[in-house]
């Protein structure tokens, strides 16, 4: 004995658990540990593995930045049997959390540019802490542009942040939705659609994407239309994941692990297997 | 320096050896030769062509708890699972030995799968080297031989009335007890086997990824799990929570990339949705991507796949597929 | 090998595609051992130069119809695999004018393995009574006259003669074997659900784990959902790479469907499986 498993999550406590959309909540987690707490260090762009006794395990994006906020911050949709439980848990609730794992937004390279940060529905979680990153050491950038897409209205996550977003220097927030509702007086249009009307320039920026792989598709060749190289673009790819270090391999895409080698690629990195038809 | 055992002492030493040691052996079931754990030595096939299954199962079992999760007023207490005894494996051929060192590549890197390290540091490995080759057979072209001995703790070998023991670890050493013969005579010579031509195979099928070979080698694929299964060095596994009464086991089960939901997250992407893709996957992961990572290719040449294969979808032919596919292209 | 009768495929398969009657042709040629068969999709003239058929080609071709929905094909079909055509016309899984079957008579199939093939005859043949296919639209090599006997299912008689303990028993040591790998499903003619109940999470029906408890749930529900509808071509034991003895379950579930409801699975194209319909005479219990 005494081999520490790389299997055994940290065990924590949902401090916060707030609806964000009708399925997207926002779980706020307190390692239990005070020296895993502290040591817990990490950056915009990795993931954890959270746990829900007796359902499983999921990869989720950490979307707080470290010492802001209440804890670790995941952005949980409900999709299967894990996301739900991980919804039903009430704070006090305990959970596990293993990470972070991958690799991050390489922020400090992208200082000095433009940065545009476009992300569809839960593809924008990854990327809040890329933007409160960005917000918080805002004079390391030029111009910040945030495209922001969602199926409705109700579905724009972290909406209460839109403020403050709005609110930073050189930051435009540009929403939209695919369908409106009476109470919605902004755009109506895809993705893709607004990139390509805001038609932002390649020069000395880095387009950052998120959101469902169509989003992803379409986005890219809007961007690649608007003379983005295949290093200007960064996107942070989801997979299916059992371990989180590079051993069941079920999150291998092409040549890549996504949870060692990624989550966060160029797209000079994933091309090959982003953009088959 | 090898020594020399009868088979009547060889069969004294794993009487003795079982009393303190699981040991893991090549067995008679239904008809099938397969490794399991032996109530006695008289279960042991001493001559067989090779296991059904490789010896992967041992290191890497096709079902295993990782670790268990109790409540206690409030309290939580996760609990690893643990190894408890030390074994030896008795009768591995090389082939598979070799197949367990490739899996130490991705299991042993930091951090190490603790389940696997101890199993590994808590079992021996006792070869047999073969003497004679099966048709399926192609080890020599995957960097292994008959009589390999690299992967393992001892081989033994056949010869007249007993074996050559080639000791080849100081975990070997440690199981020998004194006083056995020195072996002087010449070392047989192994089995010729037919050869694959592996040689460039890894810059080879980089150039194929969207060939459409792949969508017509599945055509007939089933994709059934027989190939990863029967594969000593196919690892890919699945997680899963099993509760039972207030008590929650996490659960590592074999898993294989030719599955219908192996890659599908639940959010409903998969970036492998065709047939040719998920076949493809096999492939590129034994012929590239792993060698890109450990510097071998994920083959050992065993020939189980192909042997087991319903639809007669065997890697050698594969390999040589690809070398005519890349001929033809430098060709033209 | 019966030269004539592969002329005649590789011809039929030849015009088949020039004409553009078809896609792609379903058949058999010579796998990579030199001995035994394997299913090959020709979509050109010359690759049906590769067609063959002999006692080797065991593969039930049914079965990849349900990949290719939607698309023209032919498919060489023996008389024993005409009855899988049925049963996916009856479950309204295929489409009849989008298949172009090409019959072919059988001397019956032989035991194989890679790379060996035996003189014995497949114990399935050896019961089977058709001397055709039950439908094709063209039937290639003789329409045999064999001396096949009629199924006595002596082997599941003896079964049944043991005890519950000792059947349990046996199933037990049987499925303790089971990795799991779902040959058995993959190779099934009517195994075809979008998503099998093995993979299901919700409601979740059985676990991952390859452990006796989860294989035998696997394989009970897995039999049960072909009670009725097995039409023994038995690729699933042959495919068994550990040898478990499926013929014996399905072929149980075979007699009694048959003691039950006089009635045989493929048979029929019009005839659906009794699973699959409710007669309110059945169960009177249930009132109006």
């Amino acid at each position: 004995m005494g081999l520490e498993s790389p299997f055994i999550p940290y065990v924590a406590t949902l401090k916060m658990s707030t609806q964000l959309t009708p399925d997207i909540k926002l779980l706020s987690v307190e390692l239990k540990d005070p020296d895993t707490r502290a040591g817990f260090d990490y950056k915009p762009g990795q993931f954890a593995l959270l746990s829900a006794f007796g359902e499983g395990e999921a990869p989720f994006g950490i979307v707080s930045l470290p010492g802001q906020g209440d804890g670790l911050e995941f952005a949980v949709r409900r999709i299967g049997t894990v996301t739900r439980a991980l919804q039903e848990l009430e704070p006090g609730d305990i959970l596990g959390v293993r990470g972070p794992f991958g690799n991050y937004f390489p922020l400090e390279d992208y200082a000095g540019g433009n940065i545009i940060v476009i992300g569809g529905g839960i593809g924008m979680a990854p990327l809040r802490p890329v933007i409160n990153r960005i917000l918080q050491q805002r004079d390391d950038y030029q111009q910040l542009l945030i495209i922001n897409g969602a199926r409705t209205p109700q579905d724009l996550v972290f909406q209460p942040e839109f403020p403050t977003w709005r609110a930073a220097p050189r930051t435009r927030l540009e929403l939209t939705v695919d369908r409106g509702d009476e109470h919605w007086k902004g755009r109506v249009a895809l993705v893709p659609d607004v990139v390509k009307e805001l038609a932002p320039s390649p020069n000395n920026a880095i387009a950052i994407i998120c959101g469902p792989p169509i989003m992803i598709r379409f986005t890219l060749s809007v961007l690649k239309n608007l003379g983005f190289k295949d290093n200007q673009i960064v996107t942070t790819l989801e997979a299916k994941m059992k371990c989180g270090l590079g051993k069941c391999a079920r999150c291998n895409i092409g040549d890549k692990y996504v949870c060692q080698d990624g989550p966060v690629f160029t797209l000079e990195q994933v091309s090959q297997f982003l953009e088959q038809p | 320096m090898n020594l020399f055992i009868s088979k009547d002492d060889l069969i004294r030493w794993l009487e003795l050896l079982l009393r303190e040691r699981i040991i893991i052996a090549p067995i008679r079931v239904q008809g099938q030769t397969m490794f399991q754990p032996i109530s006695k030595v008289e279960e042991i096939m001493f001559d067989f062509d090779n296991t059904a299954l490789s010896s992967k199962g041992w290191f890497l079992p096709p079902t295993e708890t990782l670790f268990s999760v109790r409540r206690d007023d409030g309290q939580i207490k996760l609990m690893p699972a643990t190894v408890e005894r030390d074994a030896i494996i008795f009768g591995i051929r090389p082939c598979d030995a070799r197949g367990i060192a490739l899996m130490d590549g991705p299991f042993l890197q930091v951090p190490s799968d603790t389940l696997y390290q101890e199993r590994r540091n808590r079992t021996t490995i006792i070869g047999l080297a073969c003497r004679q080759a099966q048709p399926e057979c192609f080890c020599t072209s995957m960097g292994s031989a008959p009589d390999d001995p690299s992967h393992v703790d001892i081989l033994l070998t056949e010869v007249k009335d007993g074996y050559i023991v080639q000791v080849v670890t100081e975990k070997g050493k440690a199981l020998l007890p004194k006083g056995w013969a020195k072996y002087k005579r010449k070392m047989p010579t192994p089995p010729q086997l037919k050869t694959v031509p592996t040689k460039g195979i890894v810059s080879a099928i980089r150039e194929f990824f969207n060939d459409p070979y792949w969508e017509r080698l599945a055509d007939r694929c089933l994709h059934c799990n027989i190939c990863a299964y029967v594969c000593p060095t196919c690892y890919c596994f699945d997680v899963r929570d099993y509760p039972d009464k207030g008590k929650v086991e996490r659960v590592r089960s074999w898993e294989s990339c030719q599955s219908p939901g192996f890659s599908l997250t639940a959010g409903g992407y998969d970036p492998r949705t065709t047939k040719g893709e998920r076949l493809r996957q096999r492939f590129y992961h034994k012929l590239l991507y792993f060698p890109e990572r450990f510097q071998e290719v994920a083959c050992v040449g065993c020939g189980r796949c192909g042997k087991a294969c319903p639809v007669n979808i065997d890697i050698r032919e594969v390999i040589s597929d690809l070398h005519q596919l890349a001929e033809a292209k430098s060709g033209s | 090998m019966d030269m004539e009768l592969i002329q005649q495929i590789r011809g039929k398969a030849r015009s088949l595609l020039e004409e553009g009657t078809v896609e792609g042709v379903i058949g058999y040629e010579r796998a990579g051992d030199g001995v035994t068969s394997r299913p090959l999709f020709a979509y050109d003239s010359s690759a049906a130069e590769r067609l063959i058929f002999d006692d080797t080609c065991t593969h039930n071709l049914v079965k990849y119809l349900l990949g290719k929905r939607g698309k023209k094909m032919a498919v060489m079909v023996k008389p024993c695999d005409s009855r899988a055509i049925n049963l996916l016309l009856n479950e309204r899984q295929i489409d009849r004018d989008k298949v172009f079957i090409i019959g072919v008579g059988c001397p019956g199939v032989v035991e194989t393995e890679w790379n060996h093939k035996s003189e014995t005859l497949q114990a399935r043949c050896r019961s089977c009574l058709l001397t055709k296919p039950l439908v094709y639209d063209v039937l290639l090599g003789r329409e045999l006259a064999r001396k096949a006997e009629e199924e006595t299912y002596s082997d599941i008689l003896e079964a049944e003669a043991e005890s519950v303990v000792s059947r349990r028993e046996f199933w037990r040591e049987q499925f303790s074997r089971c990795i799991r790998c779902y040959a058995c499903r993959q190779v099934c003619p009517g195994c075809y659900c979008p998503v099998c109940f093995a993979e299901q999470l919700e409601p979740l029906w059985v676990g991952i784990r390859i452990a006796p408890e989860e294989n035998t749930l696997w394989q009970t529900i897995r039999t049960f959902h072909l009670a009725g509808r097995c039409i023994g071509c038995n690729e699933c034991e042959r495919v068994c790479p550990v040898d478990i003895p499926l013929s014996l379950l399905n072929r149980k579930l075979e007699k009694d469907v048959k003691e039950l409801f006089a009635f045989q699975a493929g048979l029929d194209p019009e005839e659906p499986p009794p699973f699959a319909t409710f007669r309110k005479e059945e169960m009177p219990e249930l009132g109006e």
